[in-house]
């Protein structure tokens, strides 16, 4: 038996408000997560060599910005499926 | 009828176009360095390589002229992602982050990336935030956005007042690095440099607005980027016998270590954030390289950081340009290649500063006073450096060797005794990214200053569309000018605090406007207005009553003013009314990634309505 849908009720577009919400503070948080760590242990990183470069300076100048790019691809990936869902579902109701 | 954006095509030559633009900039580089070997004289190639380029970027916007209100506002919503990615980039970075930012990360190494970070991630930010939702949005301008979201003229004229402050501070930064650039490498004083790079500037965005904005600025990101890349990676090659300068300025820290251990530089203590940053004076190098968190404490370092991630995400110039791709999944690529092509430059700006170093240091320090080697006085008679035995112990040790900050960049091929032809290029290239940015900011002033304060005040209209912007744009550029003539301004300082505005006025209403279904418009309003009142007491009183030197500084006071904003705005929505049916019917709509653009749909609804009330009109006027 099919269930009738309020009219003030959409499943699909609150579904992708979530999803889209978790994504992004997943997605920032995780950025934000890993500089402020890296900030906190680069003088003890220093110890450490990467192509030359001491560890914490290394991930300071590049490694930080090459994840921040690639998670930044990544989220329009993740977030292209999430709006594709909503259209697909928009247009099952 | 109007095509939705879109199905807009981009035009598909437009690859091709900007690859024989690229190429021919090659060329001229290959021809100049012929010529050099010639015996062409240094003025002669100097004003080849310089001017060629912008009677180019002139020819450009000639081109791309047009007399349509979506071409002159959002360039016709028909952008390439790879290209707005360039326009955006450019922007964000700037001359001031092409000469400034490297010039810090010189004078204080390590502690440096703190801004480089933040601009990588602010540019992240702004692509998750807040760039998709003012796509679909679709307003020209910012405050715009925010009028449209709430329904409010008084907000949209409120945000365009609030945007003035940054947006201004940022024009004139950047017409003063290209000014500078200009006066140094051409035969014409400061001031003239200053007009007639304002008159350029103004010229250009007058004849396309934003369409033209983003072609020149396209060709300009290609002009900086082939000179950065040309110079930096003969550099490299000549150091570590690579060419990859992001990968191997590594191999010379030690190197670099042991000159500055013999020119007698010794770790520093943590020092006040303020007076932490170079100004834009000559000055002797205090802090080794690699010194982590010598100048700038871990805490100031996360400080700045945040300040320019907030800035960044929330840059009412950047977010200008949320309009013009075709769709929204368009416009979030363009922000991710904007980000790639910002996190390459931040990568490569500590190549430039460590090489600098390591050749300057190398060969100045502890060297005979006597004897010291011939490119120090070209860079001496430019004011890019300034050295001498003032303890008359026979040699240049660090504290006698004073380094002008905007000039680390300039000064790298003439001291790494390349030819002048390399010297000149690194000069273009950062002129056409601070001319990219210059433009920028001043069509976002300007398109504010016409659509959200001279339109909703004039509810006759009496002047059309376009001409109001051009008049905003000209008395922009004109007041630039003037201000430049008559005050003196650190570009460095200037970008910081304009960042610290934007982070402090905009990031908190932003994120409340598109993120909070509860948030209305006096909300916003007061987290606007706390921002910014933070900041201005931060800015304006600061000196007077001793802020400034309680540590207080600019980028803390914008992190604590997003805060507060934060605050004020979620209690004034909660106390206050709530939103109307047709706040919410918007929001709603905005976080839709379907459907037509909401400004066009809007536009479109007005034009059938006054095409019905004038066909209606003609009708009734037989029978009368």
């Amino acid at each position: 038996m099919a269930t009738e849908i309020p009219a003030d009720e959409h499943p699909a577009r609150d579904r992708h408000q979530i999803q889209t919400l978790i994504l992004a503070i997943a997605i920032l948080s995780m950025a934000l997560l890993a500089v402020f760590l890296t900030i906190t242990a680069a003088t003890w990183l220093n110890r450490y060599g990467f192509l030359h470069f001491p560890l914490g300076f290394y991930l300071l100048a590049q490694g930080l910005l090459i994840f921040i790019v690639a998670v930044g691809f990544w989220f329009i990936r993740m977030q292209e499926r999430i709006d594709l869902a909503r259209g697909e579902s928009e247009g099952l109701e | 009828m109007s095509v939705p954006s879109r199905l807009r095509t981009p035009n598909p030559h437009l690859g091709a176009y900007y690859g024989i633009i690229t190429s021919a900039f090659v060329s001229l580089i290959i021809v100049l360095a012929m010529f050099e070997q010639l015996g062409w004289g240094r003025p002669l190639l100097a004003q080849s390589m310089l001017i060629v380029p912008l009677a180019l970027y002139l020819l450009i916007a000639v081109g791309s002229r047009t007399l349509q209100a979506e071409d002159f506002f959002a360039s016709g919503r028909r952008v390439p992602p790879v290209f707005n990615g360039f326009v955006l980039a450019a922007t964000a970075i700037g001359g001031v982050g092409f000469l400034a930012y490297t010039g810090t990360v010189f004078f204080l190494g390590f502690d440096a990336l703190a801004i480089g970070l933040g601009w990588t991630f602010g540019m992240l930010a702004a692509g998750i935030l807040f760039v998709p939702y003012l796509r679909k949005a679709g307003a020209y301008t910012l405050p715009s956005f925010l009028g449209h979201r709430f329904r409010s003229r008084g907000l949209r004229m409120a945000a365009s007042v609030m945007q003035l402050p940054p947006t201004a501070l940022l024009v004139v930064a950047e017409i003063k690095i290209a000014a500078l650039i200009a006066s140094l490498f051409l035969p014409v004083s400061f001031s003239i440099a200053v007009l007639m790079l304002a008159a350029l500037i103004a010229a250009i965005a007058i004849l396309g607005g934003m369409r033209s904005l983003t072609w020149t600025g396209s060709a300009e990101f290609l002009v900086g980027a082939v000179g950065l890349t040309v110079v930096v990676t003969t550099v490299s090659i000549l150091l570590t016998n690579l060419p990859a300068p992001q990968l191997t300025y590594g191999e010379t820290f030690s190197s670099l270590h042991n000159a500055e251990i013999t020119a007698g530089l010794t770790p520093v203590q943590p020092g006040e954030l303020a007076a932490a940053l170079p100004g834009p004076m000559p000055l002797a190098t205090t802090k080794p390289f690699l010194q982590p968190f010598g100048i700038l404490g871990e805490g100031d370092f996360a400080t700045l950081f945040l300040c320019l991630a907030l800035g960044t995400a929330a840059l009412p110039s950047l977010l200008s340009r949320s309009g013009v791709t075709g769709s929204i999944a368009e416009q979030r690529r363009s922000t991710a290649w904007a980000l790639l092509f910002v996190a390459l430059f931040v990568m490569t700006a500590p190549a430039i500063a460590a090489f600098a170093k390591l050749i300057i240091f190398r060969d100045i320090a502890l060297a005979p006073a006597s004897s010291l080697p011939a490119w120090l006085t070209e860079l001496a008679d430019k004011h890019l450096l300034q050295t001498g035995d003032t303890n008359g112990d026979g040699t240049i040790g660090a504290a006698e060797l004073l380094i002008g900050r905007d000039g680390i960049a300039l000064a790298l091929p003439a001291a790494a005794g390349l030819p002048y032809v390399l010297s000149v290029l690194m000069a273009t290239a950062a002129m056409a990214i601070a001319l990219a940015a210059a433009g920028a900011h001043l069509f976002t002033l300007a398109a504010s200053l016409a659509e959200d304060l001279y339109r909703v005040l004039d509810r006759r209209q009496a002047l059309p569309r376009l001409v109001a912007a051009w008049a905003a744009i000209a008395a922009t550029a004109l007041a630039a000018t003037v201000f430049l003539l008559i005050a003196e301004l650190d570009p460095l300082k200037a970008a910081l605090t304009a960042f610290a505005f934007a982070a402090a006025t905009f990031f908190p209403a932003l994120l409340l406007a598109i993120w909070w279904r509860r948030s209305t418009k006096w909300g916003v309003m007061t987290a606007m207005a706390t921002g910014f009142a933070v900041m201005l007491a931060e800015t304006v009183l600061g000196g007077a009553f001793g802020l400034g030197t309680a540590g207080f500084s600019t980028s803390l006071a914008s992190l604590i003013g997003a805060a507060i904003a934060l605050v004020a705005g979620v209690a004034v929505s909660l106390y206050l009314r709530k939103p109307s049916k047709g706040e919410e019917t918007y929001r709603e709509e905005m976080r839709d990634p379907d459907g037509e653009t909401i400004y066009d749909r809007a536009q479109a609804r007005a034009a059938v309505q006054a095409a019905a009330a004038a066909s209606a009109a003609e009708a009734d006027a037989p029978s009368q």
